[in-house]
């Protein structure tokens, strides 16, 4: 009530401030700017890229912690941002299963080469996976033009939104019969029943299934899993079941490209910019208050941070719903992924990994599906699992600049590490080495020797991701992926089209659709929908 | 020579009993014929120990369609539903957490633990009822397919959306999270209290294998309001003369419209020619001819036994492979010397003529699930507990009881499969774990009786010993239930259609599939 400066658009020096300058604030700045408006870019950080930030975590070693799946930038978003020449690293990247110490499953991106891998398991796996794989890349590709246009709602959907509705429900008619079915009964079905149904062989099920978890505090029994299994699809090449192609240039190339186009097209960049609160007046946003007092105004504000930072922390509550800020407030977030990072002396040797080229790819260590299953136990009691899902890859094989001096470095996801321990436990140092450690044995056991290559460990638990990430909870998904909090129902019912009740308010980030991994999607989509809703002035013509 | 049947249905349980009363009612001659000496399917009402009566299967009803009641006028064959007067769960702490009838009473016990919960209980009730609204239409619509382009799918798509459109976006988008959430964390928006989010959470889990934090379970919690929904009974009844006399009005019904029910009556196959049903044979040999055959059953023996495989597509024979059962759930039925003693309510009181819960807590019914999930019996099992002569005298000779007890979970494919000395440790735990809360019950066994999912299985042949023929998962639910492409209760067998719970909308004493099924089979016959 203090503020009494009277702001007016013509007044300002920014017609739109984006917070956050991952993938969605760059993208979200650069459409922003490129349709005329005069865009301030807002990161909190020191450097940009946000989830796909790479940092220097020992001396002369530098890694992606978040970035072990660079994700899928959306045709149209390419465009718009001018990345449709940003090389992906092509070379095959297996994903890898320990069978048993000295014997891995190991899963070429050529159909007929991983079928020939599981021929030694099970002829008939061998020769239903093909078809299997397929099948898989045909539903992403649907949910991956579901996740370029804002999700169909019910009530919300007006007559404009009748072509891109129109063009969904012909796709979705294109998939066929039987793969119309199979898309409805996969999202709700849990990657366990998904896999029984298809596989015989346990390693097989067990490295497929990792997918269905990623970053999602229910084991691979849960309902729903089949549909996070898809959603980690969207956008990768045929052959694929986990993430998506690095790209060429290092972990770091999307977002120095992303930069680029954002400074071509005129945005203004400031980093170590932490915003502490949005100013509303009258219902419509008019700018943020940053960290240092600063206040800077503009006619709109896109926040790519999560959805309840944004609106609970940020906003003053006079200007909400209760029970909007109810529903903001039951969002699962639900970090239970930690990363642990290992600067490596030289390359861990893993005999009966199929070469040390598979370890550039994806290595799990968790060979079944059960194994998964009683890994999440553990979460949903607000415990560490004993023994945790760990799975691996070694970029420097692909980006040797990572590491100084021809080193290496090998980054490990480790679910689950639940952000709230039962009884509110700490995630304090001692805990988080101990899993560490976990994490440390695990690779030794397949990798005799390892410890003696490493030179430095640097563990992230979620409570760390949160800290240096800005991720609520820790976790990388911005509200999980429960079917429940995805399309229409992201961030919450009934605003899954990234307006908010502030009028001049939007959310870009990975807490709305169409979710993580999904490269600037949402930031493109919010930055839409505020230029289709004319805000932020007409900027400088 | 003329059959003497236009319809046979194969089956006499619950639902092929209501879709023989509804055909019957229409002019068709139709027989029944149930393979056990008793009609009613896993609805039934036995006499296992000499004066003591059981609802061997199933324990209470709500979800009866009031359609079926009213239109097969069963109160005049014998159905009377008596209200269950309470559920009370025990606490760890000697305390309790009671639900009365009353709605005051209910309150005052509730405010006694969360003067929050009480306050939202209120609205959330309120809310329930509204999607109990915005579900029934659904319950009684045919499911259309949607991958069709036919009129008939095209018009039963438009009329769903519709429904969904004159919902609005508020209860549209509340239903979606009733469907697609767990139990668990659909009550955490709501409820602080441990006890009663459990005790809520547990009707979300009743014959499924899913635990109160597997998303999808969130959805069962509306059965429980389904029942009121309808004015005729509360929440949770119990049947005079158990639920085999739910299953006896029907009957009396049907026979009332001219159906003849043959017990004793196992059907070995349907009989197909040219890729028709033409009648059926029994075991034994006889065959009856008739032009239209209904099968009760689930759709595992309704396509894999009663005809066979080469009879069908291939894609339909793969889909009911698929097809989930998991039996989760065991029943103990015990005949009591006198009546348990509570330590949280002890001595006779209003509590022994409703359900006892033994739901303390999420984590203990997650721990009971995480048991089954790898094959084991639950230790500490969740129980839902009635005692039938409490509220009706007659199912136990005078001054002593019948204590019908179901049990989760008891998973159908247990370590090293089912044996007596399984059984017994499986009825062992149950009883060790009342008696924790019930210390004298141990003394008063008379007699008792452990079914496992197998002996479900065997006793009533639902594949896995699943209650609700197919479990209620979201993939298998509406136009998905029990096939995609054969959610209509058609088959590919032109003349056999299916009529069990394991089409929709399933589950749960509601009579609903065999209503739909027989309108069907008028309507494609006229």
């Amino acid at each position: 009530m203090s503020e009494r400066v009277s702001s007016t658009g013509s007044a300002n020096a920014y017609d739109v401030i984006v917070i956050g300058a991952g993938a969605n604030g760059l993208a979200a700045a650069t459409r922003l700017a490129q349709a005329g408006r005069r865009v301030l870019l807002l990161e909190r950080a020191d450097a940009l890229g946000g989830q796909g930030a790479v940092l220097e975590f020992a001396p002369g070693f530098r890694a992606a912690p978040l970035g072990i799946d660079p994700g899928w930038v959306p045709p149209a978003v390419a465009r718009s941002l001018g990345l449709e020449s940003l090389a992906t690293d092509t070379s095959d990247a297996p994903l890898s299963v320990a069978v048993a110490p000295g014997s891995f499953l190991t899963l070429s991106r050529d159909a007929g080469r991983a079928a020939e891998a599981i021929r030694a398991h099970s002829a008939k796996d061998a020769a239903a996976w093909p078809a299997f794989t397929a099948r898989l890349h045909r539903l992403a590709d649907f949910l991956g033009a579901l996740y370029q246009t804002p999700s169909p709602d019910v009530g919300l959907t007006s007559m404009a939104d009748l072509p891109a509705l129109a063009r969904l429900a012909l796709k979705y008619r294109g998939l066929g019969p039987r793969d119309m079915i199979e898309f409805l009964r996969i999202l709700p079905s849990s990657v366990w029943d998904l896999l029984d149904d298809a596989f015989e062989s346990t390693p097989l099920k067990g490295a497929v299934a990792a997918g269905g978890i990623q970053d999602y505090r229910q084991g691979p029994r849960s309902g729903g899993t089949g549909y996070v299994l898809l959603h980690h699809l969207v956008g990768a090449p045929a052959g694929m079941v986990r993430g998506r192609l690095p790209w060429a240039g290092g972990p770091g190339a999307f977002t120095a490209a992303a930069e680029a186009a954002a400074r071509r097209a005129g945005v203004t960049i400031r980093t170590g910019a932490a915003v502490t609160r949005i100013v509303v007046r009258d219902d419509a946003a008019t700018g943020v208050v940053l960290a240092n007092g600063e206040e800077i105004s503009a006619g709109a504000v896109l926040s790519t941070a999560d959805a309840t930072r944004t609106l609970l922390e940020w906003v003053d509550p006079v200007w909400l719903d209760p029970e909007f800020m109810h529903a903001v407030a039951n969002i699962r977030y639900r970090g239970c992924t930690a990363v642990v990072l290992y600067a490596l002396e030289a390359l861990p040797s893993v005999p009966g990994l199929a070469s040390p080229e598979a370890l550039a790819g994806l290595v799990s260590l968790t060979p079944s599906v059960r194994a998964l299953e009683k890994a999440a136990d553990a979460a949903k009691f607000g415990e560490i699992s004993e023994h945790p899902h760990v799975e691996i890859t070694v970029p420097t094989l692909r980006a040797a600049g990572l590491a100084d001096g021809g080193k290496h470095v090998l980054v490990a996801r480790v679910q689950y590490a639940p952000y709230a321990l039962r009884d509110g436990a700490a995630w304090d140092a001692a805990r988080r080495d101990a899993l560490a450690d976990r994490v440390s044995a695990a690779i030794e056991a397949v990798a005799p020797g390892f410890g003696g290559r490493v030179r430095h460990r640097v563990a992230l638990s979620p409570r760390d991701l949160e800290e240096r990430f800005g991720l609520r909870e820790g976790a990388p998904s911005g509200g999980e992926l429960g079917l429940d909090q995805i399309l229409f129902m992201r961030p919450v019912a009934g605003w899954g089209r990234h307006a908010t009740p502030i009028r001049g308010l939007y959310l870009g980030g990975v807490s709305a659709h169409p979710g993580p991994g999904i490269l600037g999607g949402a930031g493109w989509l919010a930055a839409n929908r505020l230029l289709e809703d004319g805000r932020g002035g007409k900027g400088r013509s | 020579m003329t059959p003497r049947y236009d319809v046979i249905v194969v089956g006499g349980g619950h639902n092929g009993l209501v879709a023989a009363a509804y055909l019957a009612r229409a002019g068709r001659k139709t027989l029944v014929l149930e393979r056990r000496h008793l009609v009613g399917g896993a609805a039934v009402t036995e006499e296992i120990f000499p004066g003591f009566k059981f609802t061997v299967f199933s324990y209470v009803v709500s979800l009866l369609r009031p359609e079926i009641i009213r239109d097969l006028d069963l109160p005049a064959h014998g159905l009377q539903i008596l209200p269950l007067e309470s559920t009370v769960t025990p606490l760890d702490n000697g305390d309790y957490l009671a639900g009365w009838a009353d709605p005051d009473e209910t309150r005052r016990e509730l405010c006694r633990h969360s003067p929050r919960d009480a306050d939202a209980a209120a609205v959330f009730g309120r809310l329930m009822h509204h999607m109990a609204m915005a579900v029934k239409p659904i319950l009684g619509m045919v499911p259309p397919d949607l991958t069709s382009l036919s009129p008939r799918d095209l018009a039963g798509l438009l009329k769903l959306g519709g429904h969904f459109r004159s919902l609005g976006p508020e209860r549209f988008h509340a239903l979606h999270k009733l469907m697609t959430m767990s139990s668990a964390d659909y009550l955490d928006e709501w409820f602080e209290f441990g006890p009663l989010k459990a005790t809520k959470s547990a009707s979300g889990i009743i014959g499924t294998f899913l635990g109160p934090r597997s998303p999808g379970s969130a959805y069962v919690l509306l059965h429980h309001y389904m029942g009121e929904l309808d004015g005729a009974f509360r929440a949770w009844g119990f049947q005079k003369g158990g639920t085999g006399g739910i299953s006896e009005s029907i009957a009396g019904a049907a026979r009332a419209h001219g159906v003849t029910i043959r017990e004793n009556a196992a059907v070995e196959r349907v009989l197909v020619k040219n890729g028709r049903a033409t009648g059926v044979v029994l075991e034994g040999g006889e065959e009856i001819p008739a032009s239209i055959v209904v099968s009760g059953l689930d759709p595992r023996l309704t396509f894999e036994r009663l005809v066979e495989p080469r009879e069908l597509p291939d894609d339909l024979v793969d889909a009911v492979r698929r097809f989930k059962f998991r039996g989760s759930s065991g029943k103990v039925n015990l005949a009591l010397a006198g009546l348990p003693d509570f330590t949280c309510m002890p001595g006779e009181g209003p509590h022994l003529r409703g359900a006892i819960s033994i739901s303390p807590s999420v984590e203990y019914l997650e721990r009971a699930y995480d048991d089954a999930k790898y094959g084991e019996f639950s230790r500490h099992p969740y129980m839902d507990i009635v005692l039938p002569s409490m509220i009706d005298p007659n199912m136990a000779p005078p001054g002593k009881h019948v204590m019908s007890i179901f049990v989760q979970y008891a998973p159908y494919d247990l370590n090293g499969g089912w044996t007596d000395a399984k059984r017994e440790a499986f009825g062992d735990a149950v009883i060790d774990t009342v008696s924790r809360y019930a210390p004298n019950l141990k003394s008063l066994i008379l007699h008792r009786q452990v079914l496992t999912p197998a002996d479900i299985e065997r006793m009533t042949g639902l594949s896995e010993g699943n209650i609700f023929q197919g479990e209620l998962a979201l993939q298998q639910l509406f136009f998905l239930r029990p096939l995609p492409k054969w959610a209509n209760y058609r088959t590919p067998i032109r003349g056999y259609w299916q009529c069990g719970a394991g089409t929709h909308p399933g589950g749960g004493i509601m009579g609903a599939s065999g209503r739909l099924a027989a309108l069907e089979i008028l309507k494609a016959g006229s």
